[in-house]
């Protein structure tokens, strides 16, 4: 009872699921879609594992009902690097080590994304302003900080690239 | 998870239909900020949820020298609007950006202390709210629809639809004093709102938050400071009155004697910031 088929755009893909009621986007991209880039933190919006992207902007996916992106243009983890290679940013964080056990940096990186689409040239105080919903307990937060710095400082971002240059981890598995 | 209906109205009239037909028993959301960390936690166990973010009430406008806000509005919207400051403020302290994102100016009117510190601005501004149900549409002061710990006079069948801003005269400050500089429940909240004609102050609003089962006005240092000149033995007072009539609790962020000698630090602070700012003004 109340279950119903949702469609939204995920990654630049049509995606059509049927989803159970309020189940929330985070378990229905990593139980039912295979986007498992997108991390279970807290579960109560206090960790910033889970952040996507609802039409460019950062939300906490483990606090969102999957009914209320109908529609809408999710972007997760997956929808950041291009085909080949990495994204400026991701090359940030390797370059910088910029994460440890890895769990916090795909909330990381997508928020990054968007403060770089926002502010292609950040101060280091809009920096923390914007990760202050992200907790990473490995590294201390300088060297993402750092990392974001030299993301910003090469001056290109992903921005811009259609929709046939994703990837799609749902097909691979 | 229990529910087993999850209703997204589009429209208002859907949402008051909704609410009429399903009674108390449907849980209202917005944001989801609050409704689902207790959900997933398995804490709160809806069956029905109705959720209000296609509603269409998520518009700010100015209003006769003040600001209309829609229920739904987010947190992002409040912090980008300009009309206002001291709302502004009180949004860029709350929560996260992802937070902000999704958690709306409406839901946090029902979020229980230590957050909710929206309110507290709002408070200070003689913020009303705009209650709609079945049976029509009511407004009510702010000091008035919040009664108690997550308990509001919003009856069964009504949605608060809208908030109020009055144009107000006078200064305001806001501080919130939490553990760590972002992203942080309060230990204390105060926003403080100050009409004057030269040096006398004609009118004044304390709101506190986090020192009480919602936000609250300290109309015992309101009254020291009317007549005054703001002058240091005034605003000492004013800080004791806060710090007497607050009503703080332990949780996990502090104790409530902490809360209550924190209330008295930050009404002075938050007065002598106020002090501060009007005499560099006026230079």
């Amino acid at each position: 009872m109340g279950s119903r088929i949702v469609s939204f755009e995920l990654c630049g893909r049509e995606v059509e699921v049927l989803v159970s009621p309020m189940a929330t986007l985070q378990s229905v991209l990593r139980s039912q879609l295979g986007y498992t880039g997108t991390k279970e933190g807290c579960r109560q919006g206090g960790c910033g594992s889970c952040t996507v992207l609802v039409d460019g902007e950062p939300m906490m996916s483990c606090l969102l009902p999957v009914e209320d992106v109908e529609g809408r243009r999710v972007t997760t983890i997956e929808g950041i690097a291009p085909v080949a290679g990495l994204a400026p940013i991701q090359q940030a964080f390797i370059e910088k080590n910029a994460f440890q056990c890895g769990y916090c940096t795909p909330g990381m990186v997508v928020l990054t994304k968007t403060l770089l689409d926002h502010h292609p040239s950040p101060s280091r105080d809009e920096i923390i302003d914007a990760l202050g919903g992200n907790v990473c307990r490995c590294t201390g937060y300088a060297p993402i900080i750092e990392a974001i710095e030299a993301a910003a400082a090469g001056a290109t971002t992903d921005a811009g690239r259609d929709a046939g240059d994703w990837p799609d981890p749902s097909g691979e598995r | 998870m229990t529910v087993v209906e999850y209703f997204l109205p589009r429209s208002l009239a859907q949402a008051v239909d909704l609410l009429s037909r399903h009674g108390p028993d449907l849980l209202v959301i917005a944001g989801g900020t609050v409704a689902m960390p207790l959900i997933n936690d398995g804490i709160s166990l809806p069956r029905q949820v109705m959720g209000l973010r296609f509603v269409g009430l998520d518009e700010i406008e100015p209003s006769d020298g003040g600001l209309r806000i829609g229920a739904t509005t987010t947190l992002t919207s409040l912090l980008r609007q300009r009309h206002v400051p001291m709302l502004a403020e009180a949004a860029r302290r709350t929560a996260s950006w992802s937070i902000r994102n999704m958690g709306t100016v409406g839901g946090n009117l029902f979020t229980p202390p230590p957050g909710g510190d929206v309110a507290v601005a709002l408070l200070a501004l003689d913020a009303e709210v705009t209650l709609e149900g079945s049976r029509g549409r009511r407004t009510l002061a702010l000091s008035e629809f919040q009664t108690g710990f997550m308990t509001t006079a919003l009856e069964p069948q009504e949605l608060l639809t809208g908030i109020g801003v009055p144009a107000v005269a006078g200064e305001t400050t806001y501080v919130k004093f939490g553990r760590k500089e972002a992203n942080t429940p309060s230990v204390v909240t105060v926003a403080v709102r100050v009409a004057r004609d030269g040096e006398v102050v004609t009118d004044a609003r304390v709101a506190l938050g986090a020192v009480g089962p919602h936000a609250l006005r300290a109309r015992k240092a309101e009254a020291v400071l009317v007549g005054s000149s703001l002058e240091p033995g005034a605003i000492d007072e004013a800080a004791e009155a806060a710090a007497e009539e607050c009503e703080p609790f332990d949780d996990g962020i502090a104790s409530a004697w902490y809360r209550r000698a924190m209330v008295r630090l930050f009404v002075r602070r938050a007065l002598e910031e106020l002090v501060q700012h009007v005499a560099l003004e006026g230079r």
